[in-house]
């Protein structure tokens, strides 16, 4: 097991182990150490509930006062508003969901090859370099896309995707286009979460078992149907989960985004137009904002919270069920 | 069926149907092995689109970093450039400086508490500690940046700490909680039960057998944990970038505003110092030889782990 899908596989473990001992259940193990147990997840406890109530408190005068302008509101006037989320709502939805197309297709691709394609001794070599591109910091990320991609998009490639028919209408204007964009901002997403993708399927695929891919191919089935009616369906609960992953990391980045999506406060359709999300938002604001502007930015916090915390409903929910789908069969 | 052996033996029609069956499956193998040799192209392909960009990456932040990591960098403070001397931009030994401070103390401020709550929900069964598991899993997801509005909220606007190296380490510590709880609570759960029975009969108390024999036992993967909790803070920019006030002074205090190296990179890339800009890369270099040294090291801890328990 490696060290980034962990927490996907856990509850596997819990499974076929049972646990020996329930704290508190004689009266023997009340001691100090089982207080101390206690203590800390009290403690863990405190700070989750105010983690959550803390961001909620502060937020609390911009859902009093203007909780419509925040959600459906265009524009951020600072210092004193109105202020407006619509666009930062979009272009997250818009970076992140773009971000997820390019990881799931590449990185499924690239998981698969260095499972089944790859010659062995390469495998772990291979393996190890994505893990540890997934551990390379966003900020990274952001730099190289900002300093190195951004004035190659201008120069080079805005220019061509700009000849396209219907350009205007997808890419939009070019006199407001100068390199950073919505679209540079999700290409970057995207490298910047394929390695993680790719480390987690890679797990989840290698371990399928060999027996099925055997019995397979003595029934004559070449390669690819092996890998398409026996690989993928037997990991698609990793598989799930390793996307929801990717697009909690696509929608929570903050400072690549904030270098590269360009910081513009608009309802942005057209891809190569300068934009921004919820998180980068908060950061850049954050900085020179005052009163009303803090409490108008922590209510957008409120809005990434809940978008991160249904995600991760949604994937638990959609784990749970595939498993016991599996378990029926 | 049981009529199977009354049926009729083949007459002179099927010899034609015996011949647009092969015909059939010759043709459909052909489809089937061209599908398949196009897909595993396809596949094949991604792989490279995937290494290109992050070869790419690789390669130009060595190029371009490694020129930057001189003596300077390491030893002296930032200097803003000026026309008279567009290349004195100083070095970022404050940022490293800071960068190091903040993870030490989030480090002292979450490692305790994370390993405690790990034991405890790998140990018991409690409607309380399944909550504390979702609650984990829940913020182990959760973006960076809500922990930066967190330290704010909490730290400087209700405790009127002021931006300083602990208000950063408090947001640092929040995001590194729930994976070293999650990692705890595998390595414990990894512990074979044999071992806590082998205890209990020779009639240690549950609790010393946590102590002495569990938490010993699952020592490697707590530390492979924290190692990797650690090394995911020290990049992060977004939850230092509200509360730690920045600043040119070499300081560790924890009360006082310090640098971060990831904050460093966020604020001089925009700089209109093309020296400064360059700069820049030494510092995104550094961090992902910092981030490099951690996760191999959290590696090797685990691949002892393995070796170990075999």
């Amino acid at each position: 097991m490696s060290l980034i899908g962990e927490s996907i596989v856990d509850s596997e473990l819990r499974g076929d182990k049972g646990v020996v001992e329930e704290f508190g259940s004689s009266t023997t193990s009340r001691s100090w150490y089982h207080y101390l147990l206690l203590a800390a997840c009290v403690l863990f406890a405190a700070v989750s509930v105010g983690f959550v109530g803390s961001i909620i408190e502060k937020s609390g005068p911009t859902w009093l006062h203007h909780p419509a302008t925040l959600i459906t509101g265009g524009g951020w006037q600072s210092p004193n508003g109105p202020f407006g989320g619509l666009a930062m709502i979009i272009g997250t939805l818009e970076t992140s969901l773009i971000a997820l197309v390019i990881a799931v297709v590449i990185g499924l691709g690239t998981a698969i090859s260095i499972v089944f394609f790859i010659p062995r001794r390469l495998r772990n070599i291979v393996a190890t370099f994505v893990e540890l591109l997934a551990a390379v910091p966003s900020i990274v990320y952001g730099l190289w896309g900002f300093l190195v991609l951004a004035p190659w998009m201008y120069s080079t490639v805005d220019p061509w995707l700009n000849s396209w028919p219907f350009a205007r209408e997808i890419w939009g204007d070019p006199s407001q286009q100068y390199g950073p964009s919505l679209f540079l901002a999700a290409i970057v997403l995207g490298v910047m979460i394929l390695p993680t993708f790719v480390a987690i399927s890679r797990e989840v695929i290698a371990v399928v078992p060999n027996d099925l891919i055997e019995a397979s191919l003595s029934l004559g089935a070449t390669r690819w149907q092996v890998i398409r009616k026996v690989v993928l369906p037997t990991s698609r609960i990793g598989l799930f989960g390793a996307t929801f992953l990717a697009l909690a990391r696509a929608t929570g980045e903050t400072v690549a985004v904030a270098l590269i999506a360009g910081g513009v406060a608009k309802v942005q359709f057209h891809l190569l137009n300068p934009g921004t999300s919820i998180a980068s938002w908060i950061a850049t604001e954050f900085g020179e904002a005052q009163g009303n502007e803090i409490s108008a930015l922590m209510a957008l916090g409120v809005l990434l919270m809940l978008l991160s915390f249904s995600l991760s409903l949604v994937s638990r929910w959609l784990v749970g069920r595939q498993r016991k789908l599996l378990a029926k069969v | 069926m049981n009529d199977l052996t009354q049926l009729e033996e083949p007459t002179e029609i099927d010899q034609s149907m015996r011949e647009e069956i092969r015909r059939v499956s010759h043709a459909t193998r052909a489809r089937r092995l061209l599908i398949s040799r196009v897909m595993t192209t396809l596949c094949a392909l991604t792989l490279a689109v995937t290494a290109v960009p992050l070869v790419l990456l690789l390669f130009q932040l060595i190029k371009r970093g490694a020129p930057e990591l001189t003596w300077t960098f390491f030893t002296k403070v930032p200097e803003t450039p000026s026309l008279i001397a567009p290349n004195a931009t100083g070095g970022l030994s404050n940022a490293i400086l800071g960068s190091i401070a903040l993870n030490i103390y989030a480090a002292i401020l979450a490692i305790p508490v994370g390993v405690l709550v790990g034991v405890y929900l790998a140990e018991s069964l409690s409607k309380f500690a399944s909550a504390l598991r979702i609650i984990a899993q829940t913020m182990a997801g959760a973006p960076s940046i809500l922990m930066g509005l967190f330290a704010f909220s909490f730290v400087l606007q209700d405790l009127h700490v002021g931006f300083s190296a602990i208000a950063g380490s408090f947001a640092l510590a929040v995001l590194m909680l729930p994976v070293i709880i999650i990692a705890t609570e595998i390595a414990v759960l990894n512990v074979p039960n044999t071992l806590r029975e082998a205890g209990l009969a020779l009639g240690a108390k549950p609790h010393k057998v946590s102590m002495r024999v569990v938490i010993p036992s699952a020592l490697t993967g707590i530390v492979t944990g924290c190692i990797l909790a650690i090394s995911r803070a020290i990049g992060e920019t977004a939850p230092v970038l509200l509360v730690i006030g920045g600043g040119y002074l070499n300081t560790w205090k924890p009360l006082s505003p310090v640098s971060a190296l990831p904050l460093s990179i966020y604020e001089n890339a925009k700089s209109e110092w093309p020296s400064q800009r360059a700069q820049v890369w030494g510092a995104a270099l550094l961090l992902v030889i910092f981030v490099f040294i951690l996760s191999l090291t959290a590696r090797i801890w685990a691949s002892r782990k393995q070796k170990v328990s075999n």
